[in-house]
């Protein structure tokens, strides 16, 4: 038995050379890394998203030549949003697949159980879409977040712009209404404090079922109360509902932000057109002028047919990160290899399609996210000034 | 603190989320008089047939509500075949149980293939009346939720003139309160059953379209439609439609109103407080008949 | 609930001691729990890599789950779809109390079970004063509404962000911790293998069979079926607290929309019943077979819900042409095999069975209802 342990400790620790796979050993072998995305169920939308980006990302390495001379392949298993699923998923990966690197989930709630199969098993974690705060407070030095920003720094630039504002054009009053989700009351939470500090008045303060799909009663309490600025911790389908259960009631904003949902290219259509003056935050834009991001737009465009959104370049954002860390250490494997690359990126900037990333002991990113706002039916950057196309407009027209 | 506007606002949204409760349990009261089964898969068909709605209005940019010309025979059909041939085969002892567990079975499947088919998004319809709404006495009502209780009020008042007026209400009445008796002055109760069980799945055609409407829909919704849904008939006492129609729009009203003091997920445990006082208090229901008394 | 088939034709175990009385039968099946355990302990030693070995743990939490609902399901008849409400009690109750005091995690896992036994007090009170249905819908509204409750109650149990329970033993490899929660969770299963037996030879076990067989027969011999139902349901809940403790301190991570999920009480109600719920082992050889089977769907059809499908369409079957379980089957093949074995009683007893199914279904296919004139009170 005691054989079989060693024999069983000796396959993830010695980087695949003992199976029957031939793992990091070979020259010609390709890398192989593993990835576990929510592919059916809650998260299935931004799953096959993040999907679409380590797509693009492996097309874009492998037709320049490959990783460190080889090719990357990437095995991936569909964790169906469920916790137990996307464990025993990385479990595989690991240990019975054997692959050489990681990339993170979806999600909050899968990228943390996640983490802690990939901090046991000594592999570094770079992972492409929990920004919630609770995700870099259990200890686990492999985890990295690839984006600008942790969620409850998303709306930091329009914090500091509403802050900035004459005392008496200011919004007085504040409705928040947010998911029960870490990421969606990350984003939320993190405005409403920062406003509540600054003397702005917390009216409602609201938190529904991620499931809720009726959002008339909150919409009343919102109406009744009457804020000046409507703030919705949201993914996608509760902001549409949200947005049209406040418009059934007639109520009119001065000015309304929503977490994730008006970046999707269907929200303009799902809440017909009526979208004038939303505003969103987001790590991502099409326009950016970073050295990777006309290069990233084109492969994307080429293998699935449109342009990348925020989960897409999220997605890429982790390849690029790995790739960095993978050329400047020169090596792919389990075993001693993972440390290095871990230690390589606690120590470095990479550059990438959302800017350089660089990060701190417990893997937060050190960005900020821009501020999207509807002008008319056309989404633009508004904040922070240096990179805005056009200005915030304030108070917001009528929807 | 909580304004009167407020108050009344939720009272006549509470109304309007009864109605369609209302609607819904009755289908279920109906399964219950007719077999004594429990229908877990009621509220997966009421899903279908909210994507099928979704389906038609995306697919021909039509009203969604004409999708029920088709969906309601469909269903019709679906509900006497499920009776006559899938549950009529259980052990007649073991029914109860058994039943559960074969329209478990069916919920899981409609789910699943759901899910396979339009994978596990949330939809919505869109419609140039979305985010219409009426104004009565200052409080706004949302037009899609009008048509929806509409929908609900007469479909019920349909079934209730089938049920009082017709010979096949009578038959069916007959069945559901003694079979053998029903037999013996010459009603085909199988026969008679599996029509009962037919129409207590087009109230879910007709209850689901009228859902897609005002809300999101996704594969696995049904698990948070059959909670409320199985209280209310328990509390209106089971197999009494009268009394399920009383229960879904009372626990309706006190849903909405309870999300202004405790919020919307604290809101919804109010039909399983009711369940369980129920039960502790009056397990034949609190508006039932004769036939609630039996179990 | 009463059921078709006579009490003779019960699993093997319930008959010995009518038969032969003595302690060598009686030790029987005590031998093949012992051997049953000692071949399941052979897994690490063959299992290829720590994957294998964790899905090795995943089905045994599934048997001690199945087995010990089957306290409750098998011997009384009454399907419970919610004792996931149970084993996530079990889980966020040992999560918690390894998080907030300074108990030892399975002192806590002992006392978190001993609260939801406490807690199915008045929940089995509610289901069971009324017969049959209710007792399903109070049984799935338990689970709805704990799931609600425990996402709501963010300041305690962590709401969506989920409970991030501390590892019982921190310095333990990924493998090795697998290792050790294998053999923990095969004492376990052990230890809910032989309650089951106890009860099946016990005095309260023959009351909990005759509510089965006819409980308004039972009643009016004066079984005290309203208790005996009761105990029997607290039981299962205490047993079913264990497992989800010690799932708890394995998985470490605990999220309400899946410890309080109506879907994991179906599938073990699939395990139970697809083994056979009047055998010992039916709950085990049922979980070894789904558990297998979904661990097998998500990984080659992950793509899809298919998974859901193919359960779905497993129970129909289940429920269909198989209500008895696969067990019941092999049984009656062996018996063919072995005339010696087959006495008078029994080969009339199978008679009357197939009578009785033969009229059942004559009955229900013409509309019939033959159980609801003895049903209703």
């Amino acid at each position: 038995m005691t054989a079989v342990a060693a024999l069983a400790l000796g396959a993830c620790s010695s980087g695949g050379g003992g199976g029957t796979e031939t793992g990091g050993g070979g020259e010609d072998d390709p890398i192989r890394i593993g990835v576990s995305l929510p592919l059916t169920g809650d998260f299935a939308e931004p799953g096959k998203g993040v999907e679409r980006g380590y797509e693009a990302w492996a097309e874009q390495v492998n037709s320049n030549g490959g990783l460190l001379g080889r090719q990357v392949e990437l095995v991936i298993l569909d964790d169906a949003s469920d916790a137990g699923r996307v464990v025993s998923d990385y479990e595989a990966l690991i240990a019975q697949e054997e692959v050489d690197l990681l990339f993170g989930p979806f999600s909050t709630r899968l990228v943390v159980p996640a983490s802690r199969v990939a901090s046991e098993y000594g592999m570094l974690f770079v992972e492409p879409a929990a920004a919630a705060a609770e995700v870099f407070e259990n200890g686990f030095e492999n985890i990295f977040y690839a984006a600008p920003a942790i969620a409850p720094d998303h709306y930091n630039h329009l914090a500091e712009y509403i802050l900035a504002l004459p005392e008496d054009q200011r919004p007085q009053t504040m409705a928040v209404a947010a998911m029960d989700d870490p990421f969606a009351q990350g984003t939320a939470y993190g405005l409403r404090d920062k406003l509540a500090e600054g003397g702005v008045d917390v009216v409602v303060d609201e938190v529904y079922p991620p499931n809720a799909t009726d959002m008339s009663a909150i919409a009343a309490q919102i109406v009744d109360a009457d804020p000046d600025l409507v703030v919705g911790g949201t993914q996608y389908q509760d902001a549409v509902n949200l947005i049209l259960a406040l418009q059934q009631l007639n109520y009119q904003p001065r000015m309304a932000a929503f977490s994730t949902a008006p970046t999707n290219p269907e929200f303009l259509e799902a809440i017909g057109g009526a979208v004038d003056g939303i505003l969103s935050p987001t790590g991502y834009s099409l326009a950016a002028e970073w050295p990777s991001n006309a290069e990233f737009i084109e492969v994307h465009n080429e293998l699935h047919g449109i342009d990348p959104g925020e989960d897409e370049a999220n997605g890429y954002t982790t390849g690029q990160v790995v790739q960095a860390a993978v050329e400047a250490v020169g090596c792919a494997e389990q075993g001693e290899c993972q440390q290095e690359l871990i230690d390589w990126l606690h120590e470095n900037t990479v550059e990438t399609v959302v800017g350089p990333l660089a990060w701190d002991e417990a893997g937060r990113p050190n960005g900020a996210h821009m501020i999207l706002q509807y002008v008319g039916e056309e989404i633009q950057i508004v904040l922070p000034g240096d990179t805005a196309q056009a200005e915030l407009v304030y108070p917001k027209p009528e929807w | 603190m909580v304004s009167g506007a407020l108050l009344f606002q939720s009272l006549i949204l509470g109304i309007l989320l009864g109605g369609l409760y209302a609607l819904l349990a009755a289908g279920l009261t109906l399964y219950f008089g007719i077999m004594r089964v429990v229908m877990l898969a009621h509220s997966a068909f009421i899903i279908l047939s909210a994507y099928l709605a979704w389906r038609f209005a995306t697919l021909t940019g039509l009203d969604p509500l004409l999708s029920l010309v088709v969906t309601v025979p469909l269903f019709f059909l679906i509900g006497f075949a499920i009776q006559r041939w899938l549950l009529s085969r259980l052990r007649p002892a073991t029914m109860t149980m058994m039943s559960v567990l074969l329209t478990i079975a069916i919920a899981l499947i409609i789910e699943g293939l759901l899910g396979m088919a339009f994978t596990g998004t949330q939809r919505r319809i869109n419609l140039p009346y979305g985010s219409s709404s009426v104004n009565l006495f200052g409080a706004a009502i949302p037009v899609v939720q009008i048509v929806s209780f509409a929908l609900a009020a007469l479909s019920l008042a349909a079934l209730y003139l089938l049920l009082k007026k017709t010979r096949f209400g009578r038959a069916l009445r007959a069945t559901i309160q003694h079979k053998e008796a029903a037999q013996l002055v010459g009603i085909d109760t199988a026969k008679v059953s599996g029509y009962g069980f037919g129409l207590g799945l087009a109230t879910a055609a007709v209850g689901g379209a009228a859902l897609s409407l005002q809300a999101t829909i996704y594969p696995s919704l049904h698990w948070h439609w059959i909670g409320p849904l199985m209280a209310i008939i328990v509390v209106g006492g089971l197999g009494s439609i009268p009394g399920a129609a009383l229960a879904a729009l009372l626990l309706g009203i006190m849903r909405v109103m309870l999300e202004i003091p405790m919020g919307p997920t604290w809101a919804q445990t109010i039909f399983y407080l009711a369940l369980f006082l129920t039960l502790m208090v009056r397990p034949q229901g609190f508006f039932g008949g004769r036939l609630a008394q039996r179990f | 609930m009463p059921s078709a088939s006579s009490p003779v034709t019960l699993a093997p175990t319930t008959r010995s001691p009518a038969a032969g009385g003595g302690s060598p039968s009686r030790l029987r099946p005590v031998v093949t729990i012992a051997v049953v355990i000692a071949v399941l302990a052979f897994w690490p030693s063959i299992a290829p890599n720590p994957y294998m070995l964790s899905a090795g743990v995943v089905v045994l939490n599934y048997a001690v789950f199945a087995t010990a609902w089957n306290i409750m399901g098998g011997f009384t008849g009454y399907i419970s779809l919610g004792h996931a409400a149970f084993f996530g009690l079990g889980a966020y109750g040992t999560a918690l109390l390894v998080i907030h005091t300074e108990i030892p995690p399975f002192l806590a896992l002992a006392l978190a079970a001993v609260a939801t036994a406490v807690i199915a007090i008045p929940v089995g009170f509610a289901a069971l004063r009324v017969r049959g249905a209710s007792f399903v819908i109070v049984t799935i509204a338990l689970v709805l509404v704990l799931q609600l409750v425990f996402q709501s109650a963010r300041s305690v149990t962590g709401g969506s962000n989920g409970l991030v329970v501390p590892r019982p033993f921190p310095d333990l490899l990924r493998p090795e911790h697998h290792r050790l929660f294998f053999f923990l969770f095969l004492g376990l299963l052990a230890l809910v293998l032989l309650a089951w037996l106890v009860i099946d030879y016990s005095r309260f076990g023959a009351g909990l069979k005759a509510v089965r067989e006819d409980e308004d027969k039972a009643e009016s011999l004066g079984v005290p079926t309203g208790r005996l139902k009761l105990v029997a349901f607290i039981l299962s809940a205490f047993f079913v607290a264990v497992a989800g403790g010690m799932y708890g301190l394995w998985f470490g991570d605990l999220d309400p929309i899946f410890q309080f999920d109506v879907v994991l009480g179906s599938n073990i109600v699939l395990m139970a019943l697809l083994g056979g719920v009047r055998y010992l082992f039916g709950p085990l050889v049922g979980a070894i077979v789904v558990g297998v089977a979904l661990e097998y769907f998500v990984l080659n059809y992950g793509e899809t819900q298919f998974h859901l499908v193919a359960t779905g369409l497993l129970l129909a079957v289940v429920v269909l042409f198989l209500p008895d379980g696969v067990l019941t089957g092999v049984h009656q093949l062996l018996q063919r095999f072995r005339p010696q074995a087959t006495s008078i009683r029994e080969l009339s007893a199978e008679d009357l069975r197939a009578q009785q199914d033969e009229r059942a279904t004559a009955d229900a296919t013409t509309g019939a209802d033959p159980a609801t004139g003895k049903e209703g009170s």
